[in-house]
């Protein structure tokens, strides 16, 4: 079963997220713990396997990076795993400019700046989303897919160096 | 884990941090990426008229391991013919610097690197001989 289908939900990329929280509280109640504490085991077994499982596919679905990922590989869209490269000149090229001016930028708001940049890129990659996704153009949603995770790593390395440059202010 | 001082020598003084104009005839380009790790890694030769890489630079946004593997490489490469560079193997790399098993792609990433240099550079040789 996948995410979706497990939390009742139709599989778009576009998920009301309020529905989404409702659908999962009230399956988290459903498969609780404590109203299969004096159950067989073999009912608690399968309860808190199921638990176990919504809670994955609420952590996956809430996200909407994670969920954009998953999307592609519910669509068949393959991704470079661990030790795989590419070679797309552009996007790599924008990856290694964008580390570099963040690796020059000496202040926190040069940071936060290259930062709500890089959110702007993550906004403008998922919202052309959908539209690939319906055409069910796979070689556009790897490449939108793969500039998001560059974006990602960004953000993370964009926190990393805000610390920095404020712990040698400090 | 313990990283092996070679590794720790390469990643606290990295040699040949740089770029060349790659617009340059005589220079060689490659840029790759590892996607699931986000880094990204430029290296690139410079060859003499004898055939031989004269000067190699890289730049590289990863881990350790990743700059490591990459400086090595153009350390290796220099005095090269670019037949040679090119038989670089990322096992040659990983045993070098001694990388532990979850660091090999970063080895990877850096044969596939001074591969796409060498790439670039034949390229551009063969468009300028044409």
């Amino acid at each position: 079963m996948d995410h979706f289908a497990r939390l009742g939900l139709p599989a778009a990329l576009d998920l009301d997220a309020a529905a989404l929280d409702r659908a999962y509280f009230a399956l988290q109640r459903q498969w609780h713990p404590d109203r299969f504490v004096s159950r067989p085991p073999e009912e608690r077994a399968k309860a808190s396997a199921e638990a176990a499982s919504l809670n994955e596919a609420y952590r996956t679905l809430k996200d909407p990076l994670r969920r954009a990922f998953y999307m592609a590989e519910l669509s068949g869209v393959e991704m470079p795993g661990d030790g795989k490269t590419i070679d797309d000149p552009e996007l790599l090229m924008e990856a290694m400019e964008a580390r570099e001016a963040l690796h020059e930028a000496g202040s926190p708001e040069a940071v936060d700046a290259l930062a709500a940049e890089a959110r702007q890129g993550v906004q403008k990659a998922l919202s052309g989303l959908p539209s690939l996704f319906l055409a069910n153009d796979r070689a556009a949603i790897r490449k939108a897919l793969l500039r998001l995770r560059y974006l990602e790593k960004f953000a993370e390395e964009a926190r990393a160096r805000r610390m920095n440059i404020e712990r040698s202010n400090a | 884990m313990a990283y092996s001082e070679k590794l720790i020598d390469h990643y606290e003084n990295p040699r040949n941090i740089g770029s060349f104009d790659k617009a340059a005839e005589d220079v060689g380009t490659g840029l790759v990426g590892a996607p699931a790790c986000g880094d990204v890694m430029k290296l690139q030769i410079k060859v003499g008229a004898d055939g031989l890489i004269e000067d190699a630079k890289f730049k590289t946004f990863g881990c350790g391991s990743a700059i490591a593997s990459s400086s090595l490489v153009t350390e290796w490469v220099k005095g090269k013919t670019i037949d040679e560079a090119e038989a670089i193997k990322n096992t040659d790399i990983a045993r070098h610097l001694a990388l532990p098993p979850v660091k090999i792609h970063c080895s990877v990433l850096a044969e596939d690197a001074i591969k796409a240099a060498i790439a670039d550079y034949r390229a551009k040789a063969t468009k300028k001989a044409e």
